[in-house]
């Protein structure tokens, strides 16, 4: 849908304000939920579709995991590479108790066992699996080398740093609408080819991001992605200031005219602030989109390569 | 006045410091009995009650514009970034007492002269792990503090001097256990409750002797195999690992001699396919025996819970007429948007009404808890939920305040995709995460009675750089104290939700704005990132 505005009074914005849920233009999270942004992990389908299409979200991937490691203290960064050799020897030698994802079988779940949360570098992982622990059931294993011992301890660290450290967590496929159908509702009751055209300005928009991404940018793009909005200030004595807005409070709004000059107006008696909101139909689709429809929308824009 | 009769107090009773009696700098114990003290702010929040309603009008609607900064005071702590957080962040409420303000960040602890701001003395701790996500605040009982470190340490200072008196150990670091929570007294107890869902672990709620730091009791916030409540679970190991924290300090109701504690989110967080059930006692308010730690009722906020929703928010006690009746209540706005009303004596559900819309629900049960919708659980490919991913509030204080008979809240409207992204039959973690996409803050003024919204404010703001926490702290000055996300401190009229009053702090409001009566002058104090602001009435 075209630009939408909502016509403000400084003096009556209180009330129409207090009517709800009425105006919005930017998108914040809160601090305490710091859990939450530092887990917002949704980029690339499974290590495939991200860095297919932009080598950077790999980049991204790994600085939010060691952000969100950091932010858990979960300590050093398990070494990938003895993981990975790890991961053969575990599954050879302890799956069969503990499973080959080490969350348990007959034996315990050990992403949970104090042996390999207290443990750095192996010092407890290697003598416990060297020694056994036989009043618990559990075999020594005196033929494996320091070597290998090493490479267990690094995929047991592996294994916990993909369960606890949410900041490595991927989004599976989210591909599993159905795309003639969105496409349908893109030209139809999604009334989305009123402002946007495949062949236009979303051009090979599926190359330019992974399907999480797209899901996201389509339902409501992330601040960094929104470019400031127009904004018309009418005084009282009907003189106006146009331009991009810069802030804008209960108190205060701010702007830069055409000319690029900044102007900071008090939001006194009589004073009318116009914020052009490009984004209010997509805000106002939230309310309508069903889970198939978003889906659909979802599937249609991933060919658009 | 006041000042004199403790110092003649303590001078007769109290020759040594561990009598129970407070020396001149320290906590007269009566004034935690006190509902509202107008010279001292003694605990979390200002009292037992979790009302923050204030009965001084010294600062009131017809002068309110003449309120000022007192003074400011910056927390230094070297130039380091905090470990993963960032700046320091006040989430504390400061305690005052006799002139003393005691307030914390994650790993330090200060005091400062209540009328200037004057640094007295700075405790630091050296964390080996644990969340700096925040930290609520001490808890004080003659002349001790209580602090808890982000590592599970429980740790008490000298009032006096900061100097540490103990240490002792309450939940493990290396398990993904944290601690931000303020240490509550009650009696000759400390209360302290623990945080953590990054792995699945059971939460619990401990009782600790003030004098020597040893445990009392513990509650766990699930049951035991074959207890009661137990059936709300499919195993025995999901239960003992199923979350449930107890991170935000509770009230209290001395003549019914129960704790009020919301516990927080089930885990794994938002995979529930391994816990299938209600997964009692997570996400609900439980009343428990001050003195013995049992549980004497509980009210389940997020039945099955697949969201993070932790229903800690802070559960506030009121006296109101209901039906004719005079009633003893329980308030709370929790993080899944519902505002719930009970009788806290038993639990009996009065109001539950959401104070936000929301779609993850199909309505309430015959015991007034909300019915989750099976449809509205994470998906892999993304569910969408018309409610923000934090929830509808999260454990910002919200305030009764009894003049209005309104319950006011910071809300958050907006709307969020939820992912499952561990699909295994046994999921750990968090086993997926959550987008968010449009959101608005907007304060609420809620009728205790119904629930229904008798005014709000959406805040105006359009830069998205903004955060805090803001608390709300209401006053019988016909006021309300509470903020934006850029950085205004505003003062609302409490009845209809006109702004009276603003002042731009550097930081969003990140605590619970507090007020006290020193030298006959009203303080409002406020904390916005790392700076205090103390305001007062020009003279």
């Amino acid at each position: 849908m075209g630009p939408a505005t909502e016509n403000r009074n400084a003096h009556q914005q209180r009330a129409s304000l207090r009517t709800r849920r009425t105006y919005r233009r930017r998108h914040r999270y809160l601090a305490p939920t710091l859990f939450l942004t530092l887990c917002l992990t949704v980029v690339g389908t499974a290590r495939s579709q991200a860095q297919q299409t932009n080598p950077n979200n790999a980049q991204q991937e790994d600085s939010r995991a060691i952000r969100t490691r950091e932010f858990l203290g979960l300590g050093r960064v398990p070494d990938a590479k003895m993981a990975a050799e790890g991961s053969t020897i575990f599954g050879a030698t302890c799956g069969f108790c503990h499973g080959a994802d080490a969350r348990g079988a007959s034996g315990p779940d050990l992403l949970r066992s104090s042996v390999i949360l207290d443990d750095n570098q192996g010092e407890l992982i290697s003598a416990t699996v060297h020694n056994g622990r036989p009043a618990k059931g559990m075999p020594a294993f005196p033929s494996l080398t320091e070597e290998q011992l090493r490479d267990i301890a690094e995929y047991l660290h592996l294994q916990v740093e993909l369960s606890a450290n949410r900041g490595t967590y991927k989004a599976l496929n989210v591909v599993t609408g159905n795309a003639k159908a969105g496409e349908a509702y893109f030209n139809g009751p999604g009334q989305c080819n009123t402002c946007h055209a495949a062949t236009g300005d979303l051009a090979h928009i599926g190359s330019k991001m992974n399907p999480p991404e797209l899901q996201q940018t389509f339902l409501y793009p992330v601040a960094p992605q929104r470019s400031a909005p127009g904004v018309t200030v009418t005084f009282a004595d009907g003189r106006k200031i146009t331009g991009t807005l810069k802030h804008l409070d209960d108190f205060y709004v701010s702007l830069n005219d055409a000319g690029g000059d900044y102007h900071s107006i008090s939001l006194q008696k009589g004073i009318q602030v116009q914020v052009d909101d490009k984004l209010l139909f997509h805000r106002q689709m939230l309310d309508k989109y069903t889970n198939q429809q978003m889906h659909d929308l979802t599937a249609y824009l991933v060919t658009l390569k | 006045m006041q000042l004199r009769c403790i110092l003649l107090f303590s001078c007769c009773l109290c020759a040594s410091p561990f009598c129970g009696v407070a020396g001149a700098q320290g906590l007269d114990p009566q004034k935690l009995l006190q509902q509202d003290p107008t010279d001292t702010w003694p605990t979390y929040n200002g009292d037992y009650s979790g009302r923050r309603f204030s009965p001084l009008n010294q600062v009131q609607l017809a002068n309110v514009h003449a309120l000022s900064l007192a003074w400011m005071f910056r927390v230094r702590i070297g130039g380091a970034a905090m470990r993963g957080v960032g700046e320091p962040d006040i989430k504390s409420t400061p305690l005052m007492v006799n002139g003393i303000l005691y307030f914390t960040i994650p790993d330090h602890v200060f005091a400062l002269d209540a009328r200037t701001g004057l640094e007295l003395w700075h405790y630091v701790w050296v964390d080996k792990g644990g969340h700096l996500i925040g930290n609520r605040g001490v808890g004080m009982k003659g002349n001790w503090l209580y602090f808890l470190a982000p590592d599970g340490w429980f740790i008490s200072l000298d009032a006096q001097t900061g100097k540490e008196r103990w240490r002792k150990k309450v939940a493990d670091e290396k398990m993904q256990y944290f601690t931000t929570g303020a240490p509550m007294v009650v009696g000759n107890h400390v209360i302290v409750g623990v945080g953590g869902d990054a792995i699945d672990l059971p939460g619990y709620l401990e009782a600790r002797d003030p004098e020597t730091g040893e445990l009392q009791w513990r509650w766990n916030s699930e049951p035991r195999k074959g207890e009661p409540g137990s059936e709300t679970w499919p195993n025995e190991t999901a239960m003992v690992h199923g979350g449930g924290m107890t991170w935000l300090p509770g009230t209290y109701d001395k003549d019914l001699n129960l704790l009020y504690w919301g516990t927080g989110n089930a885990n794994p967080v938002m995979a529930g396919q391994g816990r299938n059930g209600a997964d009692l006692w997570t996400c609900s308010i439980v009343a428990l025996n001050a003195d013995t730690g049992k549980l004497a009722w509980y009210f389940q906020g997020s039945p099955h819970d697949t969201h993070d929703w932790d229903n800690t928010e802070t559960p506030v006690l009121f006296d109101s007429q209901i039906d004719g009746k005079p009633r003893k209540l329980l308030g709370q706005a929790s993080r899944n948007g519902y505002f719930f009303v009970l009788d806290r004596t038993n639990g009996e559900s009065i109001v539950s009404k959401p104070f936000v819309p929301l779609n993850w629900s199909k309505g309430i049960d015959t015991k007034g808890q909300p019915i989750p919708d099976k449809e509205r659980e994470p998906t892999t490919d993304g569910n969408l939920l018309t409610i923000y991913g934090g929830g509808g509030t999260n454990w910002m204080p919200p305030s009764y305040n009894p003049q209005t008979g309104l319950f006011y809240v910071n809300a958050v409207l907006g709307y969020s995709l939820t992912y499952l992204t561990d699909t295994s039959e046994h999921p750990e973690g968090y086993g997926g995460s959550i987008r968010n996409l449009w959101s608005q803050h907007v304060l609420e003024a809620l009728d205790h009675k119904t629930g229904e919204v008798k005014w709000s404010h959406a805040y105006t703001n359009a830069d998205a750089s903004g955060g805090g926490s803001p608390g709300i702290l209401t006053t019988a000055g016909g006021l309300l104290f509470s903020g934006d996300f850029d950085g205004n401190l505003i003062a609302f009229n409490a009845a209809n939700g006109d702004i009276v009053w603003h002042f731009p702090m550097l930081h969003a409001l990140g605590n619970g704005p507090e007020t006290y009566l020193l030298d006959e002058r009203q303080y409002v104090i406020a904390g916005g990132g790392d700076t205090l602001y103390a305001f007062a009435l020009t003279r």
